[in-house]
């Protein structure tokens, strides 16, 4: 009966849980400001939340360093279906400047498939919230996959 | 065999039966179980005989031992009274005797001496009955003194432990300034009245206030006052309870120092009938808050369980002294409900206290932690014990809780006195501190993660179980049913109490009191405010099942329920750890209520150090406290 | 008899039970986080996002962690809902009561207790340290409000005058304020009324006084194991808790007004519940930061203790 209504307020209200996997900051700063007055994400829906048990979007920056790398695993198994992962900025996306060093452990892709992916160094905060709006789109169509 | 002889019989056949066993039963241990638990019985089915006579048809039974029947209005003989008061707290003390027997068959499985442990405990038994069911204020020294006894020789019954060994040895000390309180209390009457009798002292002491009778009276306050372990008399209780198998704690806890209120209703109300003064009002209500305040507080400190429970003994007993010092007649019955309710669920307590000891062998909150999935009975009978005593609604603590708050805002309003509006601020945050005591308890020993040294916990087995199921039936129906047990209970024995003429006439032969002179107090029926818990309850209950039934009708609509059955160290159903592997780190004890022990550091620093744990100390404050009642009640009664 | 009970079902569930208090509750909130973005100068979610957020949470996955104890940690937000429900049916809506004669305003303040408990032991039974330390602050946080919310209904009473059974009933300081008019129009009762919209952010958990459920500093402390219909129960709680503080509010200090129709005096006790929303919990958001556990036990001891204090001594002196 409320298969439509919960699909529809999927895409409405996602809510954010940031993994920081050894970013020099840059990104974290953008997304957070995001949900300042000039850009307005929480308009959308969007809201950080503590505990990725609450999350239905995760966004992960920075290049995935070796000690990070366990506690990153860790926790995305432990977010709840239906989730997606939005790689923020090029560090996840290809290591960036860091790619080759002994300590970055590759791509985001080799851990978790990655719904949307935003570039930059650091990406505009224009260009983040459209990423964060399609992977709701992303997220209501996993939703109804989920239940047929 | 008339029913008229069943209290003496019920006294003297646990003392009889406490003799059969120090005689035959060394080293036979079923042996011992078996006589005391017949022995159990068979007094309370006298008790419990006297049910139909005495309070369904208002009998007051008077039984004068060996025929020595008054003489010219004078009461040469050792009289046996037993009106509505007496048998209320009769039967709850029947109870609770035959709840901690049953539990203590499996409970002291380890332990030797078991026929030491039953006779003594038959013996505390029998001199509980003979306090609550005597006439005579010397006999009630006697079993006072039995009950001193006893009960100090089964605090210290596991006396391979130090702690055992020294509880038994502060409760000693403090027993016997108590009771020799009381001797010298009863000695000065004597001296005053020449007899002992309660219903003929009663005639000659009233309104009678010299120095004498008013010296008499603030001795036996403080004796009868340290027997209910009310503040600054309270000081053995902690390591008493403590140290005490959970058994004879629930003893202890349940019965003992009910048997202490007992013999202040009857000091007050009946003997000295001074409830009526302000002044003694006054110094049992301010006790009464004082008890209330610093009992619970020093509870919220505690790292051990049962000392955690103990303090809370001494707090709910300020509520019953708070409550029975108003002087009114709702006071006495929310007095008397919560005493009765106080014996139901801090003996579930310590009934849970003690399957935690049984089971994991510890009661410190710093060393235990996740016991809640191997031990669920004992889990949800101490949620039930623990929401009973934070008066939570519709649990049996909230129903006498609620009387107690109606009581003394109305004798605030009548008395046009803040005081008493603040008593019931008081009674309301001691409330909410209580709660988080044990809010801090079921997180330290039944949620939060496991202890790996506790992996081999088990759950207790049936017949310890029993008793503490039993207990928590009873808390949920008296606090759903209070106005069954108002009418059956309460108000048979409030009435009895605020009617002296009825018992002195019981006993010294009818127009007694009249002849006497003694003046006559009508007594005005109790009217309670709104609480209807059957109504809440069934809205309750129909709102959950409208959620269910809302529930249920998305099941597939809904996100599906996992849960993983097998061990698994990562992944999705490991403890959330920022990501950390998740190690044992469980918040326990005295990591809870940091933000609270910080703000009243200053109070704890001083009140701690008052609790110095030196037996000369706590002599002294309980003289202070003698001296305190004293001095109040000769310049305040005496003056006037 | 058939229509008697339909009609008591009626209460039950949809007025002013389970549908009138969700769909309020939600709008409160809807309402609360608008006009917060609004003073932060931007646009803000739309009114319905928490009906939004409750739709998607229930279909979300529930996972139950290994360390948790099912059953209690299941059970325990549906029971502080239902108690929270059943709270409801005995506030007065101006003056149309409907089970006024099960509970008075103490049964209240002990009703009250039940929806923070059963976070408690939803939070405790999860198993996580995070929580455990959550449950430790919201239980000092509820230490520290009830003893200023019980001088405030002390106040009321006294300052209300009825003895007996009705000291605390509530459909009796509807009447009297009926009669003499609100009890905010009594100086002596405004340090209270003060007081009480101090302690109803503390009471719902929203900043400054949600040092419980503090976000980011410890994952939001008794929720942080809770995913799916169990969390979005939760959040309906917080909600709806939202609706019943204000309705209690504007029962005992903005009482009095009566239209005669119940649909209309529904409408207006929605609209004052907003505006006294708007003014303590968006304002006191909007505005200061999360006080600490220390400091906020501190201020509701002595602050808004000596502002119900105060109250409470001037009605007792006859004011």
């Amino acid at each position: 009966m409320f298969k439509k209504a919960i699909a529809k307020s999927m895409a409405k209200s996602p809510w954010l849980y940031h993994i920081n996997t050894g970013s020099c900051n840059g990104c974290d700063i953008e997304l957070v400001a995001c949900l300042t007055p000039r850009y307005d994400a929480e308009r959308f829906g969007f809201k950080l939340t503590g505990s990725p048990r609450h999350a239905d979007i995760v966004v992960v920056s920075g290049p995935i360093t070796s000690q990070s790398k366990d506690r990153l695993v860790r926790t995305l198994a432990q977010v709840p279906q239906p989730f997606c992962v939005v790689s923020l900025g090029s560090c996840p996306r290809s290591g960036n400047v860091f790619k080759g060093s002994y300590s970055v452990e590759g791509p985001l892709e080799k851990y978790v498939h990655v719904d949307v992916s935003v570039a930059g160094c650091t990406p505009k905060p224009e260009a983040i919230i459209e990423a964060l709006y399609k992977a709701a789109g992303i997220l209501a169509e996993k939703r109804e996959a989920m239940t047929k | 065999m008339s029913h008229i002889h069943f209290p003496v019989v019920a006294v003297m056949s646990m003392f009889v039966g406490g003799f059969l066993i120090a005689i035959f039963g060394a080293k036979r241990r079923k042996l011992s179980q078996g006589i005391a638990l017949v022995t159990m019985l068979f007094a309370d089915v006298l008790v419990y005989s006297l049910f139909s006579p005495v309070i369904l048809h208002g009998e007051v039974i008077s039984y004068w031992m060996g025929g020595w029947k008054p003489v010219e209005g004078y009461a040469i003989g050792i009289g046996y009274e037993v009106d509505q008061l007496s048998l209320f707290f009769a039967m709850l003390i029947c109870f609770v005797l035959t709840m901690s027997m049953i539990y203590s068959i499996r409970y002291l499985e380890k332990d030797s001496a078991l026929d030491h442990y039953y006779t003594l405990n038959l013996m505390l038994g029998g001199a509980l009955l003979g306090i609550v069911m005597t006439g005579d204020i010397f006999n009630m020294f006697i079993m006072i003194e039995i009950m001193t006894f006893t009960a100090a020789a089964l605090t210290a019954f596991r006396n391979h432990k130090a702690i055992s060994v020294e509880a038994g040895f502060k409760y000693l000390v403090l027993g016997s300034v108590g009771s020799g309180f009381i001797l010298s209390g009863v000695a000065v009457l004597y001296g005053v009245a020449h007899t002992l009798n309660m219903a003929q002292l009663s005639t000659v002491l009233s309104q009678n206030y010299n120095p004498s009778t008013i010296f008499a009276f603030a001795l036996m306050f403080s004796g009868y006052a340290l027997k209910s372990f009310l503040m600054p008399f309270h000081t053995p209780v902690p390591d008493a309870y403590s140290a005490a198998p959970a058994s004879i704690g629930m003893l202890h806890s349940g019965s003992l120092n009910k048997c202490g209120i007992y013999a202040l209703i009857r000091l007050t109300y009946i003997l000295f009938r001074v409830m009526g003064l302000p002044a003694v009002q006054t110094m049992m209500v301010l006790i009464g808050a004082v008890t209330m305040f610093v009992g619970v507080t020093m509870a919220l400190a505690q790292h051990d369980f049962k000392r955690l429970l103990a303090f809370h003994s001494i707090s709910q007993m300020g509520y019953v002294v708070t409550a029975i010092g108003l002087g009114t007649a709702i006071g006495l019955t929310g007095g008397l409900f919560h005493a009765i309710n106080h014996s139901m669920f801090k003996g579930l307590l310590f009934l849970c206290a003690g399957a935690v000891y049984y089971a994991a062998g510890t009661t410190d909150l710093d060393r235990l932690g996740g016991l809640s999935r191997k031990m669920p009975w004992t889990t949800c009978c101490f949620i039930v014990g623990a929401f009973s005593i934070s008066g939570i609604p519709p649990f049996n603590g909230f129903a006498s809780k609620w009387m107690i708050y109606q009581a003394t805002y109305q004798k605030a309003v009548t008395t046009g006195n803040i005081g008493y509006a603040l008593v019931t601020v008081i009674a309301v945050v001691v409330s909410v501190m209580t709660l988080a005591s044990f809010i801090k308890v079921t997180q330290a020993v039944f949620f939060g993660q496991e202890r790996p040294q506790l992996s081999a916990v088990r759950e207790v087995p049936a017949l310890m179980r029993v008793p503490m199921v039993i207990m928590s039936l009873i808390c949920v129906l008296f606090g759903t049913c209070y106005n069954l047990v108002n009418d059956f209970l309460l108000y048979p024995a409030v009435y009895a109490t605020l009617n002296t003429h009825g018992y002195v006439d019981a006993m010294m032969g009818k127009n007694y009191a009249a002849a006497s002179g003694m003046p006559f107090v009508k007594y005005e029926p109790v009217q309670f405010s709104f609480w209807n818990p059957v109504t809440w309850l069934v809205l309750f209950v129909i709102v959950l099942l409208a959620v269910f039934v809302v529930m249920m009708t998305g099941e597939s609509d809904r996100g599906r329920v996992l849960a993983n059955k097998g061990e698994e160290a990562d992944g999705k159903f490991a403890t959330f750890f920022s990501g950390e592997k998740s190690l044992p780190s469980h918040v326990g004890g005295s990591d809870l209520f940091w933000g609270f022990k910080k703000d009243f550091k200053k109070y704890f620093k001083v009140v701690q150090g008052i609790h110095s744990g030196i037996v000369n100390d706590y002599v002294l404050y309980a003289v202070c406290g003698l001296a305190f009642i004293t001095v109040f009640m000769f310049v305040f009664v005496l003056g006037r | 008899m058939i229509q008697d009970t339909l009609m008591v079902l009626f209460h039950i569930l949809v007025f002013p039970g389970l549908l009138f208090v969700c769909v309020c509750g939600l709008l409160l909130a809807g309402i609360d986080r608008k006009v917060l973005a609004h003073m932060q100068k931007r646009v803000g979610p739309p009114i319905v996002q928490p009906l939004y957020d409750f739709l998607k949470l229930m279909g979300k996955e529930t996972i139950v962690p290994q360390a948790a104890n099912r059953t209690v940690f299941l059970a325990a937000p549906v029971i502080g809902f239902a108690g929270l429900v059943v709270m409801m049916l005995f506030i007065p809506v101006f003056g149309y009561g409907t089970f006024n004669g099960s509970a008075d305003l103490i049964v209240l303040l002990y009703l009250l207790t039940i929806p923070a408990v059963a976070l408690i032991i939803g939070g405790s039974a999860s198993g996580n340290p995070y929580a455990g330390i959550g449950i430790s602050r919201e239980m000092v946080t509820m230490m520290a409000y009830e003893f200023p919310l019980i001088m405030v209904f002390l106040a009321v009473a006294r300052k209300v005058g009825s003895v007996g059974a009705l000291s605390f009933s509530m459909l009796n300081i509807e009447k009297w304020q009926q009669v003499n008019g609100s009890l905010i129009t009594h100086w002596a009762m405004i340090p209270a009324a003060i007081a009480m919209l101090l302690i109803i952010p503390a009471e719902v958990g929203t900043q400054p006084f949600d040092v419980a459920e503090a976000e980011t500093e410890i994952c939001e402390g008794p929720l942080v194991e809770y995913s799916g219909a169990p969390l979005a129960m939760f959040k309906l709680n917080t909600a709806v808790r939202m609706f019943i503080m204000t309705a209690l509010f504007t029962m005992l200090f903005l009482g009095g007004i009566t239209t005669g129709m119940v649909w209309l005096d529904a409408i207006i006790l929605v609209a004052i519940c907003a505006l006294v929303t708007v003014c303590t919990m968006t304002l006191l958001h909007g505005i200061c930061a999360r006080l600490k556990i220390e400091h906020l036990f501190k201020f509701y001891w002595t602050v808004v203790a000596a502002l119900s204090l105060l109250s409470l001594a001037l009605v007792w002196c006859g004011l």
